[in-house]
């Protein structure tokens, strides 16, 4: 499923957070949106999943989305990693990625997907019977990752996952991203890691006070010049 | 002042019932973050239907599925058009509200019924005393305490080990996280409020039978009393929710059983003043050790 | 603050209109008129804290009974005390105040005690402040119930001379209006009405919360006892008549205004008084455009609740949209 972004607009109140953005991923592919503070890359992903008031068209497979409501959305095949992971600590491991069962649409197969997310993150089989609040940073974002992965999203959003996390740690989320973009979804990743970002992406979008400024390659994560420039554009 | 194992028993069947009212409104509260100052008026309305079914002369069993009947659509009614509106607004607003809607059915019922109320007659056989060792206790008291324990047990098996009950549990902790994961928002507030809704006819039987005399203020003591109770049980919390329920209904049972009238007059407003003692000390509530945060 | 005075003009015409209105009609029918002036004044005691602080109360008519009480023990006339207050403690037995007397001490009363009960309170917000206001209405009318010692108990407070009429009721009215329109435009009022649109703003630039919604609170109460005490001179009450009912009816008539503004404070007392009052006449059986009505009692309390569910569902904002309404002189 393709994710196709046009003429995205969102307004809080007085603050135009994202004006005319347009972009699409395809499946298989990873794309970045990167950007300082405030530019509207959270935004952005709240518009798409629904948590944001916005216009324009946002469409999964010719089905717009724009408009509907959240557990809509999900249905619908996109699934989204919040910033601050926002995983329910009281209740166990486990009972946090039966939540994320909600948005499955096959009815079969529970047990492979649930495999599966247990082999990609081997940490999240052994605590399954612990509360997730007694989990480290690193742990929770893979279980909010996993939580997401249990739906089979054909559209996986994530908004700075590697947010107060240690360097090893970020390795281990950037590898999962690597293997889930081989399975042929489509991956939109909101990053403050610009370098990383734009090397590990097929393409990376710069956004500055809302709109897209400039688009990135691999090839231009190791110029810094470069990079530097289109944050303070 | 000398307590009898009566007062006791009364003790832990008015725990008992105010229990399950904790947990009716403690539902509602948890998916909707709304207070339902009219959940008493649910347990009236059952009440009434029970009087009337005794009134025209129906068996026993069919009034009291007449209650669930009327219970249940009137539960349903209130969310449709009281709170499915309000959702969104201030607490302030939704108490204001609920207020309003509670105020607003004891004067239908005390239009349609007069101030003197109904009695219900078919249930008075389980008023009956039983004797235990040497010691008469009324039938009432021990049942209610059974019904209680087994609704609870069977709320708690539904919560913990059914996907709807997964989902509701989320929904309290985090509306918007659990929406954003694919949980029907409409699927649980409507569970909700059918399972509130069967608690307060459940209830509107004990009472009835502990009480026969239906009158239109039947439950709004009651509602006030458990709501001060889940106040200072701990009202975002489910357990401690419906202990502080369990807490204030047997010390108001036993108290007003076992003090003489000139003392116990006062009780109302020694309970309200700790109410207010534990909202300004403890705010999460007595019996709440969580460690999370929560909106009050 | 007096370039805004012609805000003020809105709701002093409109009491002062219900008064002269008053006069034109029958001497019973008077009653209401009057009746819905005390209630013009309870429900500005309201606004002045609910309406500024965006904080609930539903504890406020605990001053007015606290008021009324007041007012009332030291009016009844020293020979009827023993019949309707067997229990009277001995000092208050041979007190005896004069009309307007009565209605100051009422009036102190109320902010004492809403002092009183706003040092601890005053910390709350939102659902808790709701249900410790809620358990202060409790207490005062489980105390008020059964003390003796300070007033009738459950008996009906009846011997009370009667001075509330259209001119007693009005000036109470404009007092409670006059003082709720200095303080709103006051520096106190301003800070207060900040905290409510963005708690944490205010509180950013120093404003201290607590401080002024204690200050506002005890305003209100003050206003709240005058009230209470107007009511005692107009009708013989007992506790029944200062608890649940009459909190309801003017929370009601706060929201169905437009709990924001003054304006709407007394525009929602007088349209649910209108709509009150022709219901309770309605009940006793009257005739609209030639079709005989004769409603069964307690269909007003349904009507008003009904609105005021409706109001709050539709228009939280109330009929006048928490604004205020400039009346303007033209120049010739």
């Amino acid at each position: 499923m393709t994710l196709v972004v046009e003429h995205l607009d969102v307004r809080y109140g007085g603050v135009h957070a994202v004006r005319d953005l347009s972009f699409t991923v395809a499946p298989g592919e990873l794309v970045g949106l990167i950007g300082p503070n405030g530019a509207g890359k959270s935004s952005t992903l709240h518009a798409i999943m629904g948590l944001a008031p916005g216009t324009g068209s946002v469409r999964v497979d010719e089905r717009e989305l724009l408009g509907r409501r959240p557990e809509e959305v999900a249905r619908s095949g996109v699934a989204l990693v919040p910033e601050g992971r926002r995983i329910f600590a009281e209740l166990s491991v486990e009972e946090n990625l039966r939540l994320g069962l909600a948005a499955r649409r096959a009815h079969a197969g529970v047990k492979q997907v649930f495999d599966g997310v247990y082999e990609q993150f081997p940490v999240l089989h052994e605590f399954r019977a612990r509360q997730a609040g007694l989990l480290s940073g690193g742990q929770q974002q893979q279980l909010a990752i996993g939580r997401a992965l249990v739906a089979e999203p054909e559209v996986l959003l994530l908004d700075e996952p590697s947010l107060g996390l240690a360097p090893s740690v970020v390795d281990v989320v950037f590898a999962a991203l690597e293997a889930i973009k081989e399975r042929g979804i489509a991956v939109l990743l909101v990053e403050q890691r610009a370098q990383r970002t734009v090397a590990a992406s097929d393409r990376s979008h710069v956004l500055g006070g809302g709109e897209l400024r400039l688009t990135l390659g691999p090839q231009d994560a190791g110029d810094t010049e470069k990079l530097v420039g289109a944050y303070l554009s | 002042m000398t307590v009898t194992w009566q007062n006791l028993a009364d003790g832990l069947a008015l725990g008992a019932i105010y229990a399950l009212m904790a947990v009716g409104i403690g539902l509602v509260f948890g998916v909707l973050r709304l207070v339902n100052f009219a959940y008493g008026q649910l347990v009236m309305a059952g009440a009434f239907a029970l009087a009337l079914a005794s009134q025209w002369g129906w068996p026993l069993w069919t009034g009291i599925v007449l209650c669930f009947a009327v219970v249940l659509t009137l539960s349903m009614l209130m969310d449709r058009l009281v709170f499915r509106p309000l959702r969104g607004q201030s607490p302030a607003v939704m108490l204001v509200a609920t207020f309003a809607v509670a105020f607003l059915l004891e004067n239908v019922a005390l239009l349609w019924f007069g101030s003197l109320g109904k009695i219900a007659t078919s249930v008075t056989s389980l008023n009956r005393p039983w004797t235990l060792s040497g010691v008469e206790i009324r039938k009432i008291s021990i049942v209610a305490v059974i019904v209680a324990a087994v609704c609870l047990l069977l709320l708690n098996q539904l919560l913990t080990r059914t996907e709807i009950g997964l989902h509701m549990r989320a929904s309290s902790l985090d509306s918007v996280t659990a929406r954003m994961l694919g949980v029907r928002a409409d699927r649980v507030i409507g569970v909700a409020v059918l399972i509130s809704g069967a608690l307060a006819a459940i209830v509107a039987v004990m009472l009835t039978v502990q009480t026969p005399l239906v009158t239109p203020d039947f439950a709004l003591r009651d509602t006030i009393v458990v709501l001060a109770g889940v106040v200072v049980g701990g009202l975002n919390r489910p357990i401690p929710a419906t202990l502080g329920g369990f807490v204030i209904g047997f010390a108001t049972g036993v108290l007003g059983g076992a003090l003489p009238t000139n003392q116990s007059q006062y009780l109302p407003a020694l309970v309200f003043a700790a109410v207010i003692l534990v909202l300004l000390v403890r705010p999460r509530g007595l019996f709440d050790f969580s460690r999370t945060v929560e909106r009050v | 603050m007096f370039r805004r005075v012609d805000e003020l003009g809105a709701p002093a015409l409109l009491v002062i209109a219900t008064a002269l209105l008053g006069t034109l009609v029958s001497v019973s029918t008077q009653t209401y008129f009057t009746d819905t002036l005390v209630k013009i004044s309870i429900v500005v005691a309201l606004y002045v804290f609910i309406g500024n602080s965006g904080v609930l109360s539903f504890g406020h008519v605990s001053f007015v009974a606290l008021g009324a009480w007041t007012a009332g023990v030291l009016s009844v006339p020293a020979g009827e005390k023993p019949a309707i207050m067997p229990g009277l403690a001995h000092f208050l037995l041979h007190r005896h105040v004069g009309n307007v007397a009565s209605l100051a001490l009422a009036a102190l009363a109320g902010g004492v005690a809403a002092l009183v009960v706003g040092i601890p309170l005053m910390r709350l917000s939102g659902l808790a402040a709701g249900i410790a206001t809620f358990a202060v209405l409790e207490i005062t009318y489980n105390v008020l119930q059964y003390e003796d010692r300070i007033g009738p108990g459950l008996n009906t407070f009846s011997s009370v001379p009667e001075t509330t009429g259209l001119r007693q009721g009005a000036l109470g009215a404009l007092v409670c209006v006059v003082v709720a329109f200095v303080y709103g435009r006051s520096r106190y009022g301003r800070l207060l009405r900040a905290t409510r649109e963005d708690d944490a703003a205010a509180r950013a630039v120093g404003v201290s919360v607590y401080r002024q919604r204690l200050v506002a609170f005890t305003l209100s109460g003050l206003l709240a006892g005058l009230a209470g005490g107007l009511y005692v001179h107009l009708l013989a009450l007992n506790v029944d008549s200062v608890y649940l009912d009459l909190t309801f009816i003017t929370l009601a008539m706060l929201v169905v205004g437009g709990s924001s503004s003054l304006l709407g404070a007394v525009v929602g007392a007088l349209a649910v008084s209108a709509i009150d009052s022709w219901l309770s006449v309605a009940e006793n059986g009257t005739s609209l455009f030639g079709w005989h009505l004769d409603l069964p009692s307690g269909t007003a309390e349904i009507v008003v609740g009904v609105l005021m569910a409706v109001v709050l569902i539709l228009k939280p904002s109330g009929l006048t949209g928490g604004r205020e309404l400039r009346l303007r002189w033209r120049s010739a």
